[in-house]
């Protein structure tokens, strides 16, 4: 009588553990291994409405997307030596800055520092420039140079502060052109 | 199970422990705890700058246990382990070791004086600046040192110019001093 042959079992379990062992190996990989400051973050640029009219206010939302594992100081650290997240627009002419509006952080602790909080931003972080185009802003299509600034850490070591450049593009109309109201999920007043 | 189908499972089987090998070699590359270097490497040949503004060749140290590490003040991980390295300066500089704080901070001298001025630290329950030797990190010498993924990053080099151990991240306290100890001859 012929044996039953063992070989698809040794297969399935080779398989299963080597499995195994790449997810376990991309998720150390995800949340540890420090790589370079700038590639911690995803950037997308946002603007408020479509078109922007001359005259009237309207905003730019930088969301940032903190790669898992790693935060970022808050715009406000609890500590004048540690380096706040700030976005810095270089406008063009015809546009003024109103403000420039960071959400608060969460203060947490991390195993390097398990009594004292750091204030950072972990996963998504909304920040946002209040911006008015008057009569000398170019008409058409427009961009606006921002920098990104951060300084990133994971839960045992951090990479040095990095300027990121992102940028807002949109169409500049005329005074009183019709304009729509977009990407409301992250302009309304109630969205953080 | 035939030959041929034999054959074939001790390939998948080496297949599969190479593979093993490689995630976990890729593992211990990771920011969370040390790594002993692959071998006994000669230390860089690299001048610091120290807050004066006075070379600080790394050879000059020869001689002396050195454990280099890379840190800035904006690095909470690296504050969190300033103690530690105040307390192994403290108890075995008298004994041929000496710790090199080398800032990567952008504003150099003037971000790390006040910092090292005024910032106490709890030692053992005493309160305590780095009273250890600090020098100006440069991209130029980390790259020499192998390039810096993360801060803090220590190397514990021997009385002879060799890298023991490449540390990434926070030390253990336990570990380097264990480490040092050996190093010193005491271990």
């Amino acid at each position: 009588m012929r044996k039953t042959p063992k070989f698809p079992v040794l297969l399935a379990l080779l398989v299963i553990a080597f499995g195994a062992m790449i997810v376990s190996a991309l998720r150390a990989q995800d949340s540890a291994a420090p790589r370079s400051a700038a590639s911690v973050t995803t950037n997308k640029v946002y603007t408020s409405l479509e078109p922007v009219p001359r005259g009237k206010e309207f905003q730019v939302a930088v969301v940032v997307n903190i790669a898992t594992g790693y935060h970022m100081n808050s715009h406000k650290p609890l500590d004048t030596y540690l380096i706040p997240t700030t976005i810095t627009p270089q406008l063009p002419a015809g546009f003024t800055l109103k403000d420039t509006v960071y959400p608060p952080g969460k203060d947490l602790k991390f195993p390097f520092s398990p009594d004292k909080p750091l204030n950072v931003y972990t996963e998504n972080v909304t920040l946002r420039l209040r911006l008015t185009a008057d009569e000398k802003a170019a008409l058409g299509d427009t961009s606006i140079p921002i920098k990104l600034r951060y300084q990133a850490c994971n839960n045992s070591a951090c990479l040095p502060p990095v300027n990121v450049p992102v940028t807002a593009q949109f169409k500049v109309a005329a005074a009183g052109a019709s304009a729509k109201a977009v990407h409301a999920e992250i302009f309304s007043a109630t969205a953080k | 199970m035939n030959i041929k189908n034999a054959k074939f499972a001790w390939v998948l089987c080496a297949v599969a422990l190479l593979a093993s090998g490689t995630f976990t070699a890729c593992g211990g590359s990771s920011a969370k705890g040390s790594s002993s270097a692959k071998s006994l490497n000669a230390a860089p040949d690299v001048t610091f700058k120290n807050l004066d503004g006075a070379d600080v060749p790394l050879a000059s140290l020869k001689g002396k246990v050195v454990l280099v590490n890379f840190w800035a003040t904006w690095c909470e991980p690296c504050r969190s382990e300033i103690p530690a390295l105040i307390g192994l300066q403290d108890k075995y500089a008298s004994k041929g070791f000496t710790m090199l704080g080398a800032s990567m901070d952008e504003d150099g001298k003037k971000a790390i004086d006040p910092f090292v001025a005024n910032t106490k630290f709890n030692v053992n329950g005493t309160e305590k600046t780095m009273d250890y030797p600090i020098v100006l990190g440069t991209d130029a010498i980390t790259d020499k040192f192998g390039g810096l993924l993360g801060m803090p990053t220590s190397y514990l080099i021997s009385r002879d110019g060799k890298i023991i151990k490449k540390y990434i991240g926070v030390v253990n306290e336990d570990d380097v001093t264990k480490d040092v100890e050996v190093a010193l001859g005491q271990g």
